[in-house]
């Protein structure tokens, strides 16, 4: 019972996923775009939630749905544009890319197709958060505290190039 | 039943289509001025990005604190440096005028 | 060894960086002249320091290896970052704004280079790439109001974050195939025969996601339009750390973890080296600008030292590690004498390099001597390292590949001497001074010429030096 359920909900978040996700590309709106990016974000969240990685879920909507989304619509927001309502127009590369796309994912689902599906993993800890403090502030140090710099990083570029464009107005 | 509920709402309401000012975006009783889609300040946009640098943080402290009285000193010292570089962030943008109201 | 110890050379870096972003802030205004030389100072004392502990060896929480062969890397990196930053003082001095950043960032993005040269473990080497590439898309667009750096900037931030998005699909496949991050896990699980066609698309996505960063062909589009673009000290750094710090990481990746899938990959190597030496060199010919030709001279270079890989053995690897440490002073010094001129003429045409030679014999001795370096002309040491990657090809059986790798070093030597034929045989444009070289700038300059002819007359310090790593990378 449990199982088919757990299915089920899968199948809905899915086809939100990727529903969503196709709307991001093929709408004309880029600010709509984005908000549909916020529910594909979303439904990957809910994703997490059936893995049973609780944590990642709530990640998942405190940045990406919480911050990301908001960063993403200022973005949208600041630059110059014409017409917002042919703002996510395809160029003439869209048939090449579709091509290629396509391609692509027919690869990956052939050599899905053709992996044995049980994957070498360990148990997982039933505790994720725990595991995870552990795994930072144990073995994972090194890229903790090169995380902290890559923010520091990228506050920093963005606040010089912020600045530039302050000083031009 | 909350589905339930709104479909039948939906099903048994009067359909009467929108006419005049009922369809523009309500503000006050006036009438909105100018194009809806303006060009926003980068200001909004910095404390956005200094936002999500300070919510990023919090991710990685809740594990930490969750795991507090396990790990010691040592991962406490680790949390220190991690914060002391974010701050060392907060002080730049306020240094540099990121968070001033323009 | 204690792993303070250990992690000494990184642990510095970072302070020196983040110090450096702090005394900018503390520094008043036009008096941060003094941060370039402070940069400049650590990094030569943390150069001297790597270089005392090259024969460290040890393993930090697993994921992080300090051996030899990353020891060498991070040296190499050290050199790139102690000639960016002598060649910087002036350039940077008149944007006039954001020395501290900038110094800070050059150091960063260093430190980055240093983890993805000594990780273990596909998170960390990950951070370290994004590390070094988020630095570098914020300097690329150092120079204010112009809008060639600004689209350099945008080129590389989005062409970047597409290549690590191939990377991290590739990396996250792997992980999901072996179940560990851990490079020594993967190469077991790989010894045992447990590479799926699932594994085999990580690779090729991994392999795309490098190819990127070493701007090899046809993962190159990026490089030209960034390279004129980018501040001309930062695209010298872009074009040797970024380039070998990418060569460091593949190397641990795929030769220690994906060592014994060797097969399923050595094609679509050999497939890129040709296609970079070719491309690369042929245009090359027509370029006009000198960074451009020299973007493309560096995607030939990535092709040459593709060449190591293609052979899989210590010899291979011995000569990547040989030739990109003397790409690193002959592409420095060509630089470094593109900066000084642009500072004096505002100009990268090659045309208005006419009669350099009368106007600065200096700026024009190093660009001669560094550009027929590039090209492979014995006495100067890039004969003996394209010698070294030939060599190491032709043992493996690949003549046809080393010949094709010598015909087009011919062909680089006609573009690299039209170059040469302007700065000596041209006529100054009337009424142009002489151009001053700063002190610091001779001195760096006659630094790379020193290393091109000694180590091309007396190679066998750095030989020993390079192939005792590459040994002790494969042991």
């Amino acid at each position: 019972m449990g199982s088919t359920l757990t299915l089920v909900a899968f199948w809905i978040l899915f086809v939100l996923v990727v529903a969503s996700a196709l709307a991001v590309v093929l709408l004309r709106n880029i600010v709509h775009s984005a908000l549909y990016l916020v529910l594909s974000f979303v439904g990957v969240a809910g994703i997490y939630i059936l893995l049973e990685a609780e944590f990642l879920a709530a990640v998942q909507i405190l940045v990406y749905v919480g911050a990301v989304s908001v960063l993403l619509i200022f973005g949208v927001m600041l630059t110059r544009r014409g017409n917002i309502r042919q703002s996510n127009l395809f160029n003439a590369f869209s048939l090449a890319a579709g091509v290629v796309s396509l391609a692509l994912c027919v690869l990956i689902i052939l050599a899905l197709a053709r992996t044995p599906a049980s994957l070498p993993l360990g148990s997982w800890p039933v505790d994720t958060v725990g595991a995870l403090a552990e795994a930072f502030l144990g073995p994972f140090v090194v890229p903790f505290e090169v995380a902290a710099i890559l923010l520091l990083v990228g506050i920093v570029g963005a606040i010089l190039i912020a600045r530039e464009v302050k000083e031009d107005k | 039943m909350a589905w339930a509920a709104l479909a039948v709402n939906w099903l048994l309401r009067p359909k009467r289509p929108q006419v005049g000012d009922q369809r523009e975006t309500y503000e006050c009783g006036l009438k909105t001025q100018g194009p809806t889609w303006v060009q926003f300040r980068i200001g909004y946009f910095l404390y956005a990005l200094i936002f999500l640098l300070f919510d990023v943080e919090t991710i990685f402290l809740y594990p930490w604190a969750v795991k507090f009285q396990v790990l010691g000193l040592f991962a406490f010292i680790e949390m220190l440096i991690f914060i002391g570089i974010l701050i060392l962030g907060l002080w730049y943008a306020w240094k540099e005028g990121g968070l001033e109201w323009l | 060894m204690p792993v303070w110890e250990l992690l000494s050379v990184e642990l510095l870096t970072a302070f020196l960086g983040l110090g450096l972003l702090v005394l900018g802030l503390l520094v008043p205004k036009g008096q941060k002249r003094g941060l370039g030389y402070l940069a400049a100072l650590g990094l030569v004392g943390i150069a001297a320091l790597a270089f005392a502990l090259r024969e460290a060896q040890g393993v930090v929480w697993e994921g992080y290896i300090i051996d030899p062969f990353g020891t060498y890397f991070k040296l190499l990196f050290l050199f790139a970052a102690i000639l960016t930053c002598v060649s910087s003082f002036e350039y940077i001095g008149r944007l006039g704004n954001g020395e501290g950043e900038y110094y800070a960032l050059i150091i960063l993005s260093t430190l980055g280079m240093m983890i993805l040269a000594s990780a273990g473990e596909l998170i960390t080497l990950y951070l370290g790439l994004e590390l070094m590439t988020i630095s570098f898309c914020i300097l690329a667009t150092y120079r204010r109001g112009d809008m060639k750096s600004a689209e350099a900037g945008i080129k590389y931030i989005i062409l970047g974050a597409l290549s690590s998005a191939i990377l991290l699909y590739g990396l996250s496949l792997l992980y999901g195939s072996t179940g560990s991050t851990l490079i020594k896990d993967i190469s077991l699980v790989v010894n045992s025969g447990g590479v799926t066609p699932l594994m085999v698309v990580g690779m090729i996505f991994l392999l795309g996601g490098f190819a990127f960063k070493m701007a090899a062909v046809p993962f190159h589009m990026w490089a030209p339009d960034v390279y004129e673009g980018a501040p001309t000290p930062v695209t010298a750094f872009l074009s040797v750390a970024s380039k070998a710090a990418a060569f460091a990481a593949f190397l641990r990746v795929f030769f220690v973890a994906l060592g014994d899938s060797h097969p399923l990959w050595a094609e679509v190597i050999v497939a890129l080296t040709i296609l970079s030496v070719v491309v690369g060199n042929l245009v090359a010919i027509p370029q006009k600008n000198i960074k451009r030709l020299l973007a493309y001279s560096s995607i030939s270079q990535a092709g040459y030292l593709l060449l190591g890989i293609v052979a899989f053995s210590t010899l291979g690897v011995g000569a990547i590690l040989y030739h990109s440490m003397l790409y690193v002073f002959a592409n420095m010094g060509a630089f470094m004498v593109a900066t000084v001129f642009y500072n004096a003429d505002k100009s990268d045409e090659i045309q208005d390099y006419a009669g350099l030679a009368r106007r600065s014999p200096l700026l024009a001795a190093v660009m001669l001597f560094s550009l027929l370096s590039l090209a492979g002309i014995p006495p100067l040491a890039g004969f003996v390292s394209k010698f070294y990657l030939f060599m190491a090809v032709i043992d493996q059986g690949y003549i046809w590949l080393a010949i094709l790798a010598v015909l087009m070093s011919m062909v680089s030597v006609y573009y690299y001497l039209q170059v040469v034929k302007v700065m000596y045989l041209g006529d100054p444009p009337p009424g142009r001074p002489a151009i001053e070289v700063p002190l610091g700038v001779q001195i760096a300059l006659a630094c790379s010429l020193a290393v091109l002819f000694l180590f091309g007359i007396y190679p066998t310090p750095l030989t020993n030096y390079a192939f005792s790593s590459a040994a002790a990378f494969f042991h």
